[in-house]
């Protein structure tokens, strides 16, 4: 048997397989369907300072190894959350990590302090700035170094848990953006979040999501999700947490190999709420058949040239 | 819910691109609560279509659940390859189901193309318990009908080209139909358009309705927020929750007619 264990910042992981926020709701829903208390940790749905209704349908449709989805941050808000799911998350083994949405830096900032004011045995906090920030134009708060230092550096004061910064794709160099959430303080960067994308109805004329854009997820996205996490791999020297296009325990090597100490699956959950759980017995499986010890030994080993 | 690897026991065309396939699934009969309910299949492996296709489940047999299904795409069009004995993997049963509270009415149960299947299995469900039961089926022409046009038993088809049955959309056969019931409710599943003409006929009748929504899905099981449908709320705080858009994988897909917008 591999050792699976992993750790990001002080925070032990029993395994590096987690699933990834939007794809698995507040984590009890499947529970009917799925062991969830084998997984490494569950990141929940996004949640703002206030609840949220979403966008108007159609919201998802399917794309070439992929969908595109444009949910519209639906959320229960950050006072049903403490209310609601803390406490349910007493009972769990799981490590939950808590995600973040916010539109303004304040916004962050009052969902973290709130949530810090309770007891709970959440571990760490993600943090999603691929929203736009309605102080900066509606510019996305992950497009941009400066934005992204100054909310890390807010965001640092209010807690000792582990902070990840989640980084969107949809930037020039995000290395870059890396680079200033690390300089921010964070303890962690997850990538990539969704690629925007679009998709028509040439029958109709009619886009196929209500606001005409979504985002991008899915196993057509995985090639792009390597290549940010190993630019990202190479700039800062915090641990990195791969997302994208994940649905077996090769993929998640291939992760590891770019520099990524752990990961996330995401859409791969629609199709089976169980795949983190199955992925993780593969992954063992994987380890001893390449006599790889354990997944730290690995992370970043890539080798380039021919 | 459970996720099922269901063995494919039958799978014919039974009328103009309309398709009805069997399969046994003991798990997912034994949870199966109602017409209305319906399965999330994962119709091949590969992950170049990485979700699973909705479809209601038309009748309950025993170990053995049936679906019947339009080809509208490339999953569809597979699942017309497959023969008895295929393995497929199925999730279900997802969603709630028709709402009966006691047997004072007569269910006018009308039904169309891809809606077919919820609206027969309620007919089914009906007449193995002595409910009183119309039935309505609308297409466009007489050979996407599978069954005779028999007012005498209270089974009325509508062709929009008048081929078989009483000429025009569901609504003059729905017309047709209540002249003889009394207390009507309407159960209806089908394409928009027909919803959308079955919701305004209801409405201006003051009959009751229920009607089984569709819209895009995700995961079947709440976890994605993708299948909503919007309500009918006119007050809807500045910030809530699933107040104005409901998910059709778990509220529904059956709603009271009165209560959401289609299209
Ligand atoms: C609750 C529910 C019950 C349904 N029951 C039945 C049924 O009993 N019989 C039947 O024939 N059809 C039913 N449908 C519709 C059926 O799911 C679609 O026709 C099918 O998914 C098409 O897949 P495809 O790959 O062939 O088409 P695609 O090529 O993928 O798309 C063709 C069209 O099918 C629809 N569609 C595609 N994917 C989905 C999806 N994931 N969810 C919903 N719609 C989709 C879209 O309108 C799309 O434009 C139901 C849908 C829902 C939501
Ligand atoms: C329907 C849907 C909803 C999502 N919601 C969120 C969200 O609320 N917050 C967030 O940070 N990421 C969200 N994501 C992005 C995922 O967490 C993940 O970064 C992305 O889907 C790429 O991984 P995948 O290819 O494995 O799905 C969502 C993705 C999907 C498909």
């Amino acid at each position: 048997m591999a050792d699976l264990r992993i750790k990001i910042g002080s925070v032990d992981f029993k395994n590096p397989i987690f699933v990834a926020s939007g794809t698995y709701g507040y984590g009890t829903e499947v529970s009917e369907l799925a062991d969830i208390t084998v997984l490494g940790a569950i990141v929940t749905k996004s949640v703002t300072r206030y609840p949220r209704e979403g966008n108007p349908p159609p919201r998802i449709v399917e794309t070439p190894s992929g969908m595109l989805n444009s949910i519209g941050l639906a959320n229960i808000g950050v006072e049903a959350y403490i209310k609601k799911m803390i406490p349910l998350y007493e009972e769990l083994k799981t490590p939950i990590i808590m995600n973040i949405a916010g539109s303004t830096d304040d916004e962050y900032c009052e969902v973290l302090e709130l949530t810090e004011l309770v007891s709970s045995n959440i571990v760490g906090y993600e943090i999603n700035i691929s929203c736009p920030n309605v102080n900066a134009g509606g510019m996305e708060f992950g497009v941009d170094c400066d934005l992204t230092e100054q909310l890390t550096t807010r965001l640092r004061k209010l807690t000792d848990r582990l902070l990840i910064m989640k980084l969107s794709p949809n930037v020039t160099d995000i290395a870059a953006i890396g680079v200033a959430a690390e300089k921010g303080g964070a303890d962690a960067l997850s990538a990539i979040n969704t690629l925007v994308g679009m998709s028509i109805n040439t029958t109709n004329k009619k886009s196929n999501i209500h606001y005409g854009y979504g985002g991008l997820s899915g196993p057509a996205i995985k090639p792009v999700g390597l290549a940010c996490v190993h630019k990202i791999y190479q700039a800062v020297d915090i641990p990195l947490i791969g997302i994208g296009g994940i649905t077996s325990a090769d993929d998640v090597l291939e992760y590891v190999l770019a520099g990524a100490a752990a990961v996330e699956v995401g859409t791969a959950n629609y199709r089976d709420p169980n795949i983190g759980t199955s992925i993780i017995v593969e992954l063992d499986t994987l380890l001893d058949q390449n006599d790889i010890g354990s997944v730290p030994e690995f992370v970043g080993k890539v080798e380039l040239g021919s | 819910m459970k996720i099922e690897i269901a063995t494919v026991m039958e799978n014919k065309l039974i009328a103009s691109n309309l398709w009805k396939m069997k399969m046994t699934a003991p798990d997912v009969a034994e949870q199966y609560k109602g017409a209305g309910q319906f399965i999330q299949i994962l119709v091949q492996s590969s992950w170049e279509s990485p979700l699973r296709r909705p479809m209601s489940i038309a009748a309950v047999d025993g170990d053995e659940i049936a679906i019947i299904y339009k080809v509208f795409g490339r999953m569809t069009q597979i699942l017309t390859e497959l023969k008895a004995g295929t393995a497929l993997d199925i999730l279900g049963p997802l969603g709630n189901t028709f709402r009966w509270d006691d047997n004072e009415f007569t269910a006018v149960l009308v039904g169309g193309g891809v809606g077919l299947a919820p609206v027969l299995n309620m007919y089914g469900e009906c007449t193995a318990a002595g409910q009183e039961a119309v039935l309505v089926l609308g297409a466009r022409t007489s050979v996407e009908h599978f069954i005779d046009h028999k007012p005498q038993n209270n089974v009325f088809l509508a062709t929009d080209d008048g081929t078989t049955g009483i000429a025009g959309t569901v609504i003059p056969a729905i017309v047709k139909s209540l002249e003889n019931t009394s207390k009507p409710e309407i159960l209806a599943c089908g394409p928009e358009p027909m919803l959308k003409a079955v919701q305004e006929f209801a409405a201006a009748h003051q009959i009751p309705a229920q009607i089984s929504v569709e819209s895009y899905m995700g995961c079947g099981v709440g976890i994605c927020q993708g299948c909503v449908v919007k309500r009918v709320n006119g007050n809807v705080a500045e910030h809530s929750y699933h107040e104005k858009y409901s998910l059709v994988c778990i509220d529904g897909p059956v709603y009271q007619s009165k209560d959401v917008i289609i299209g």
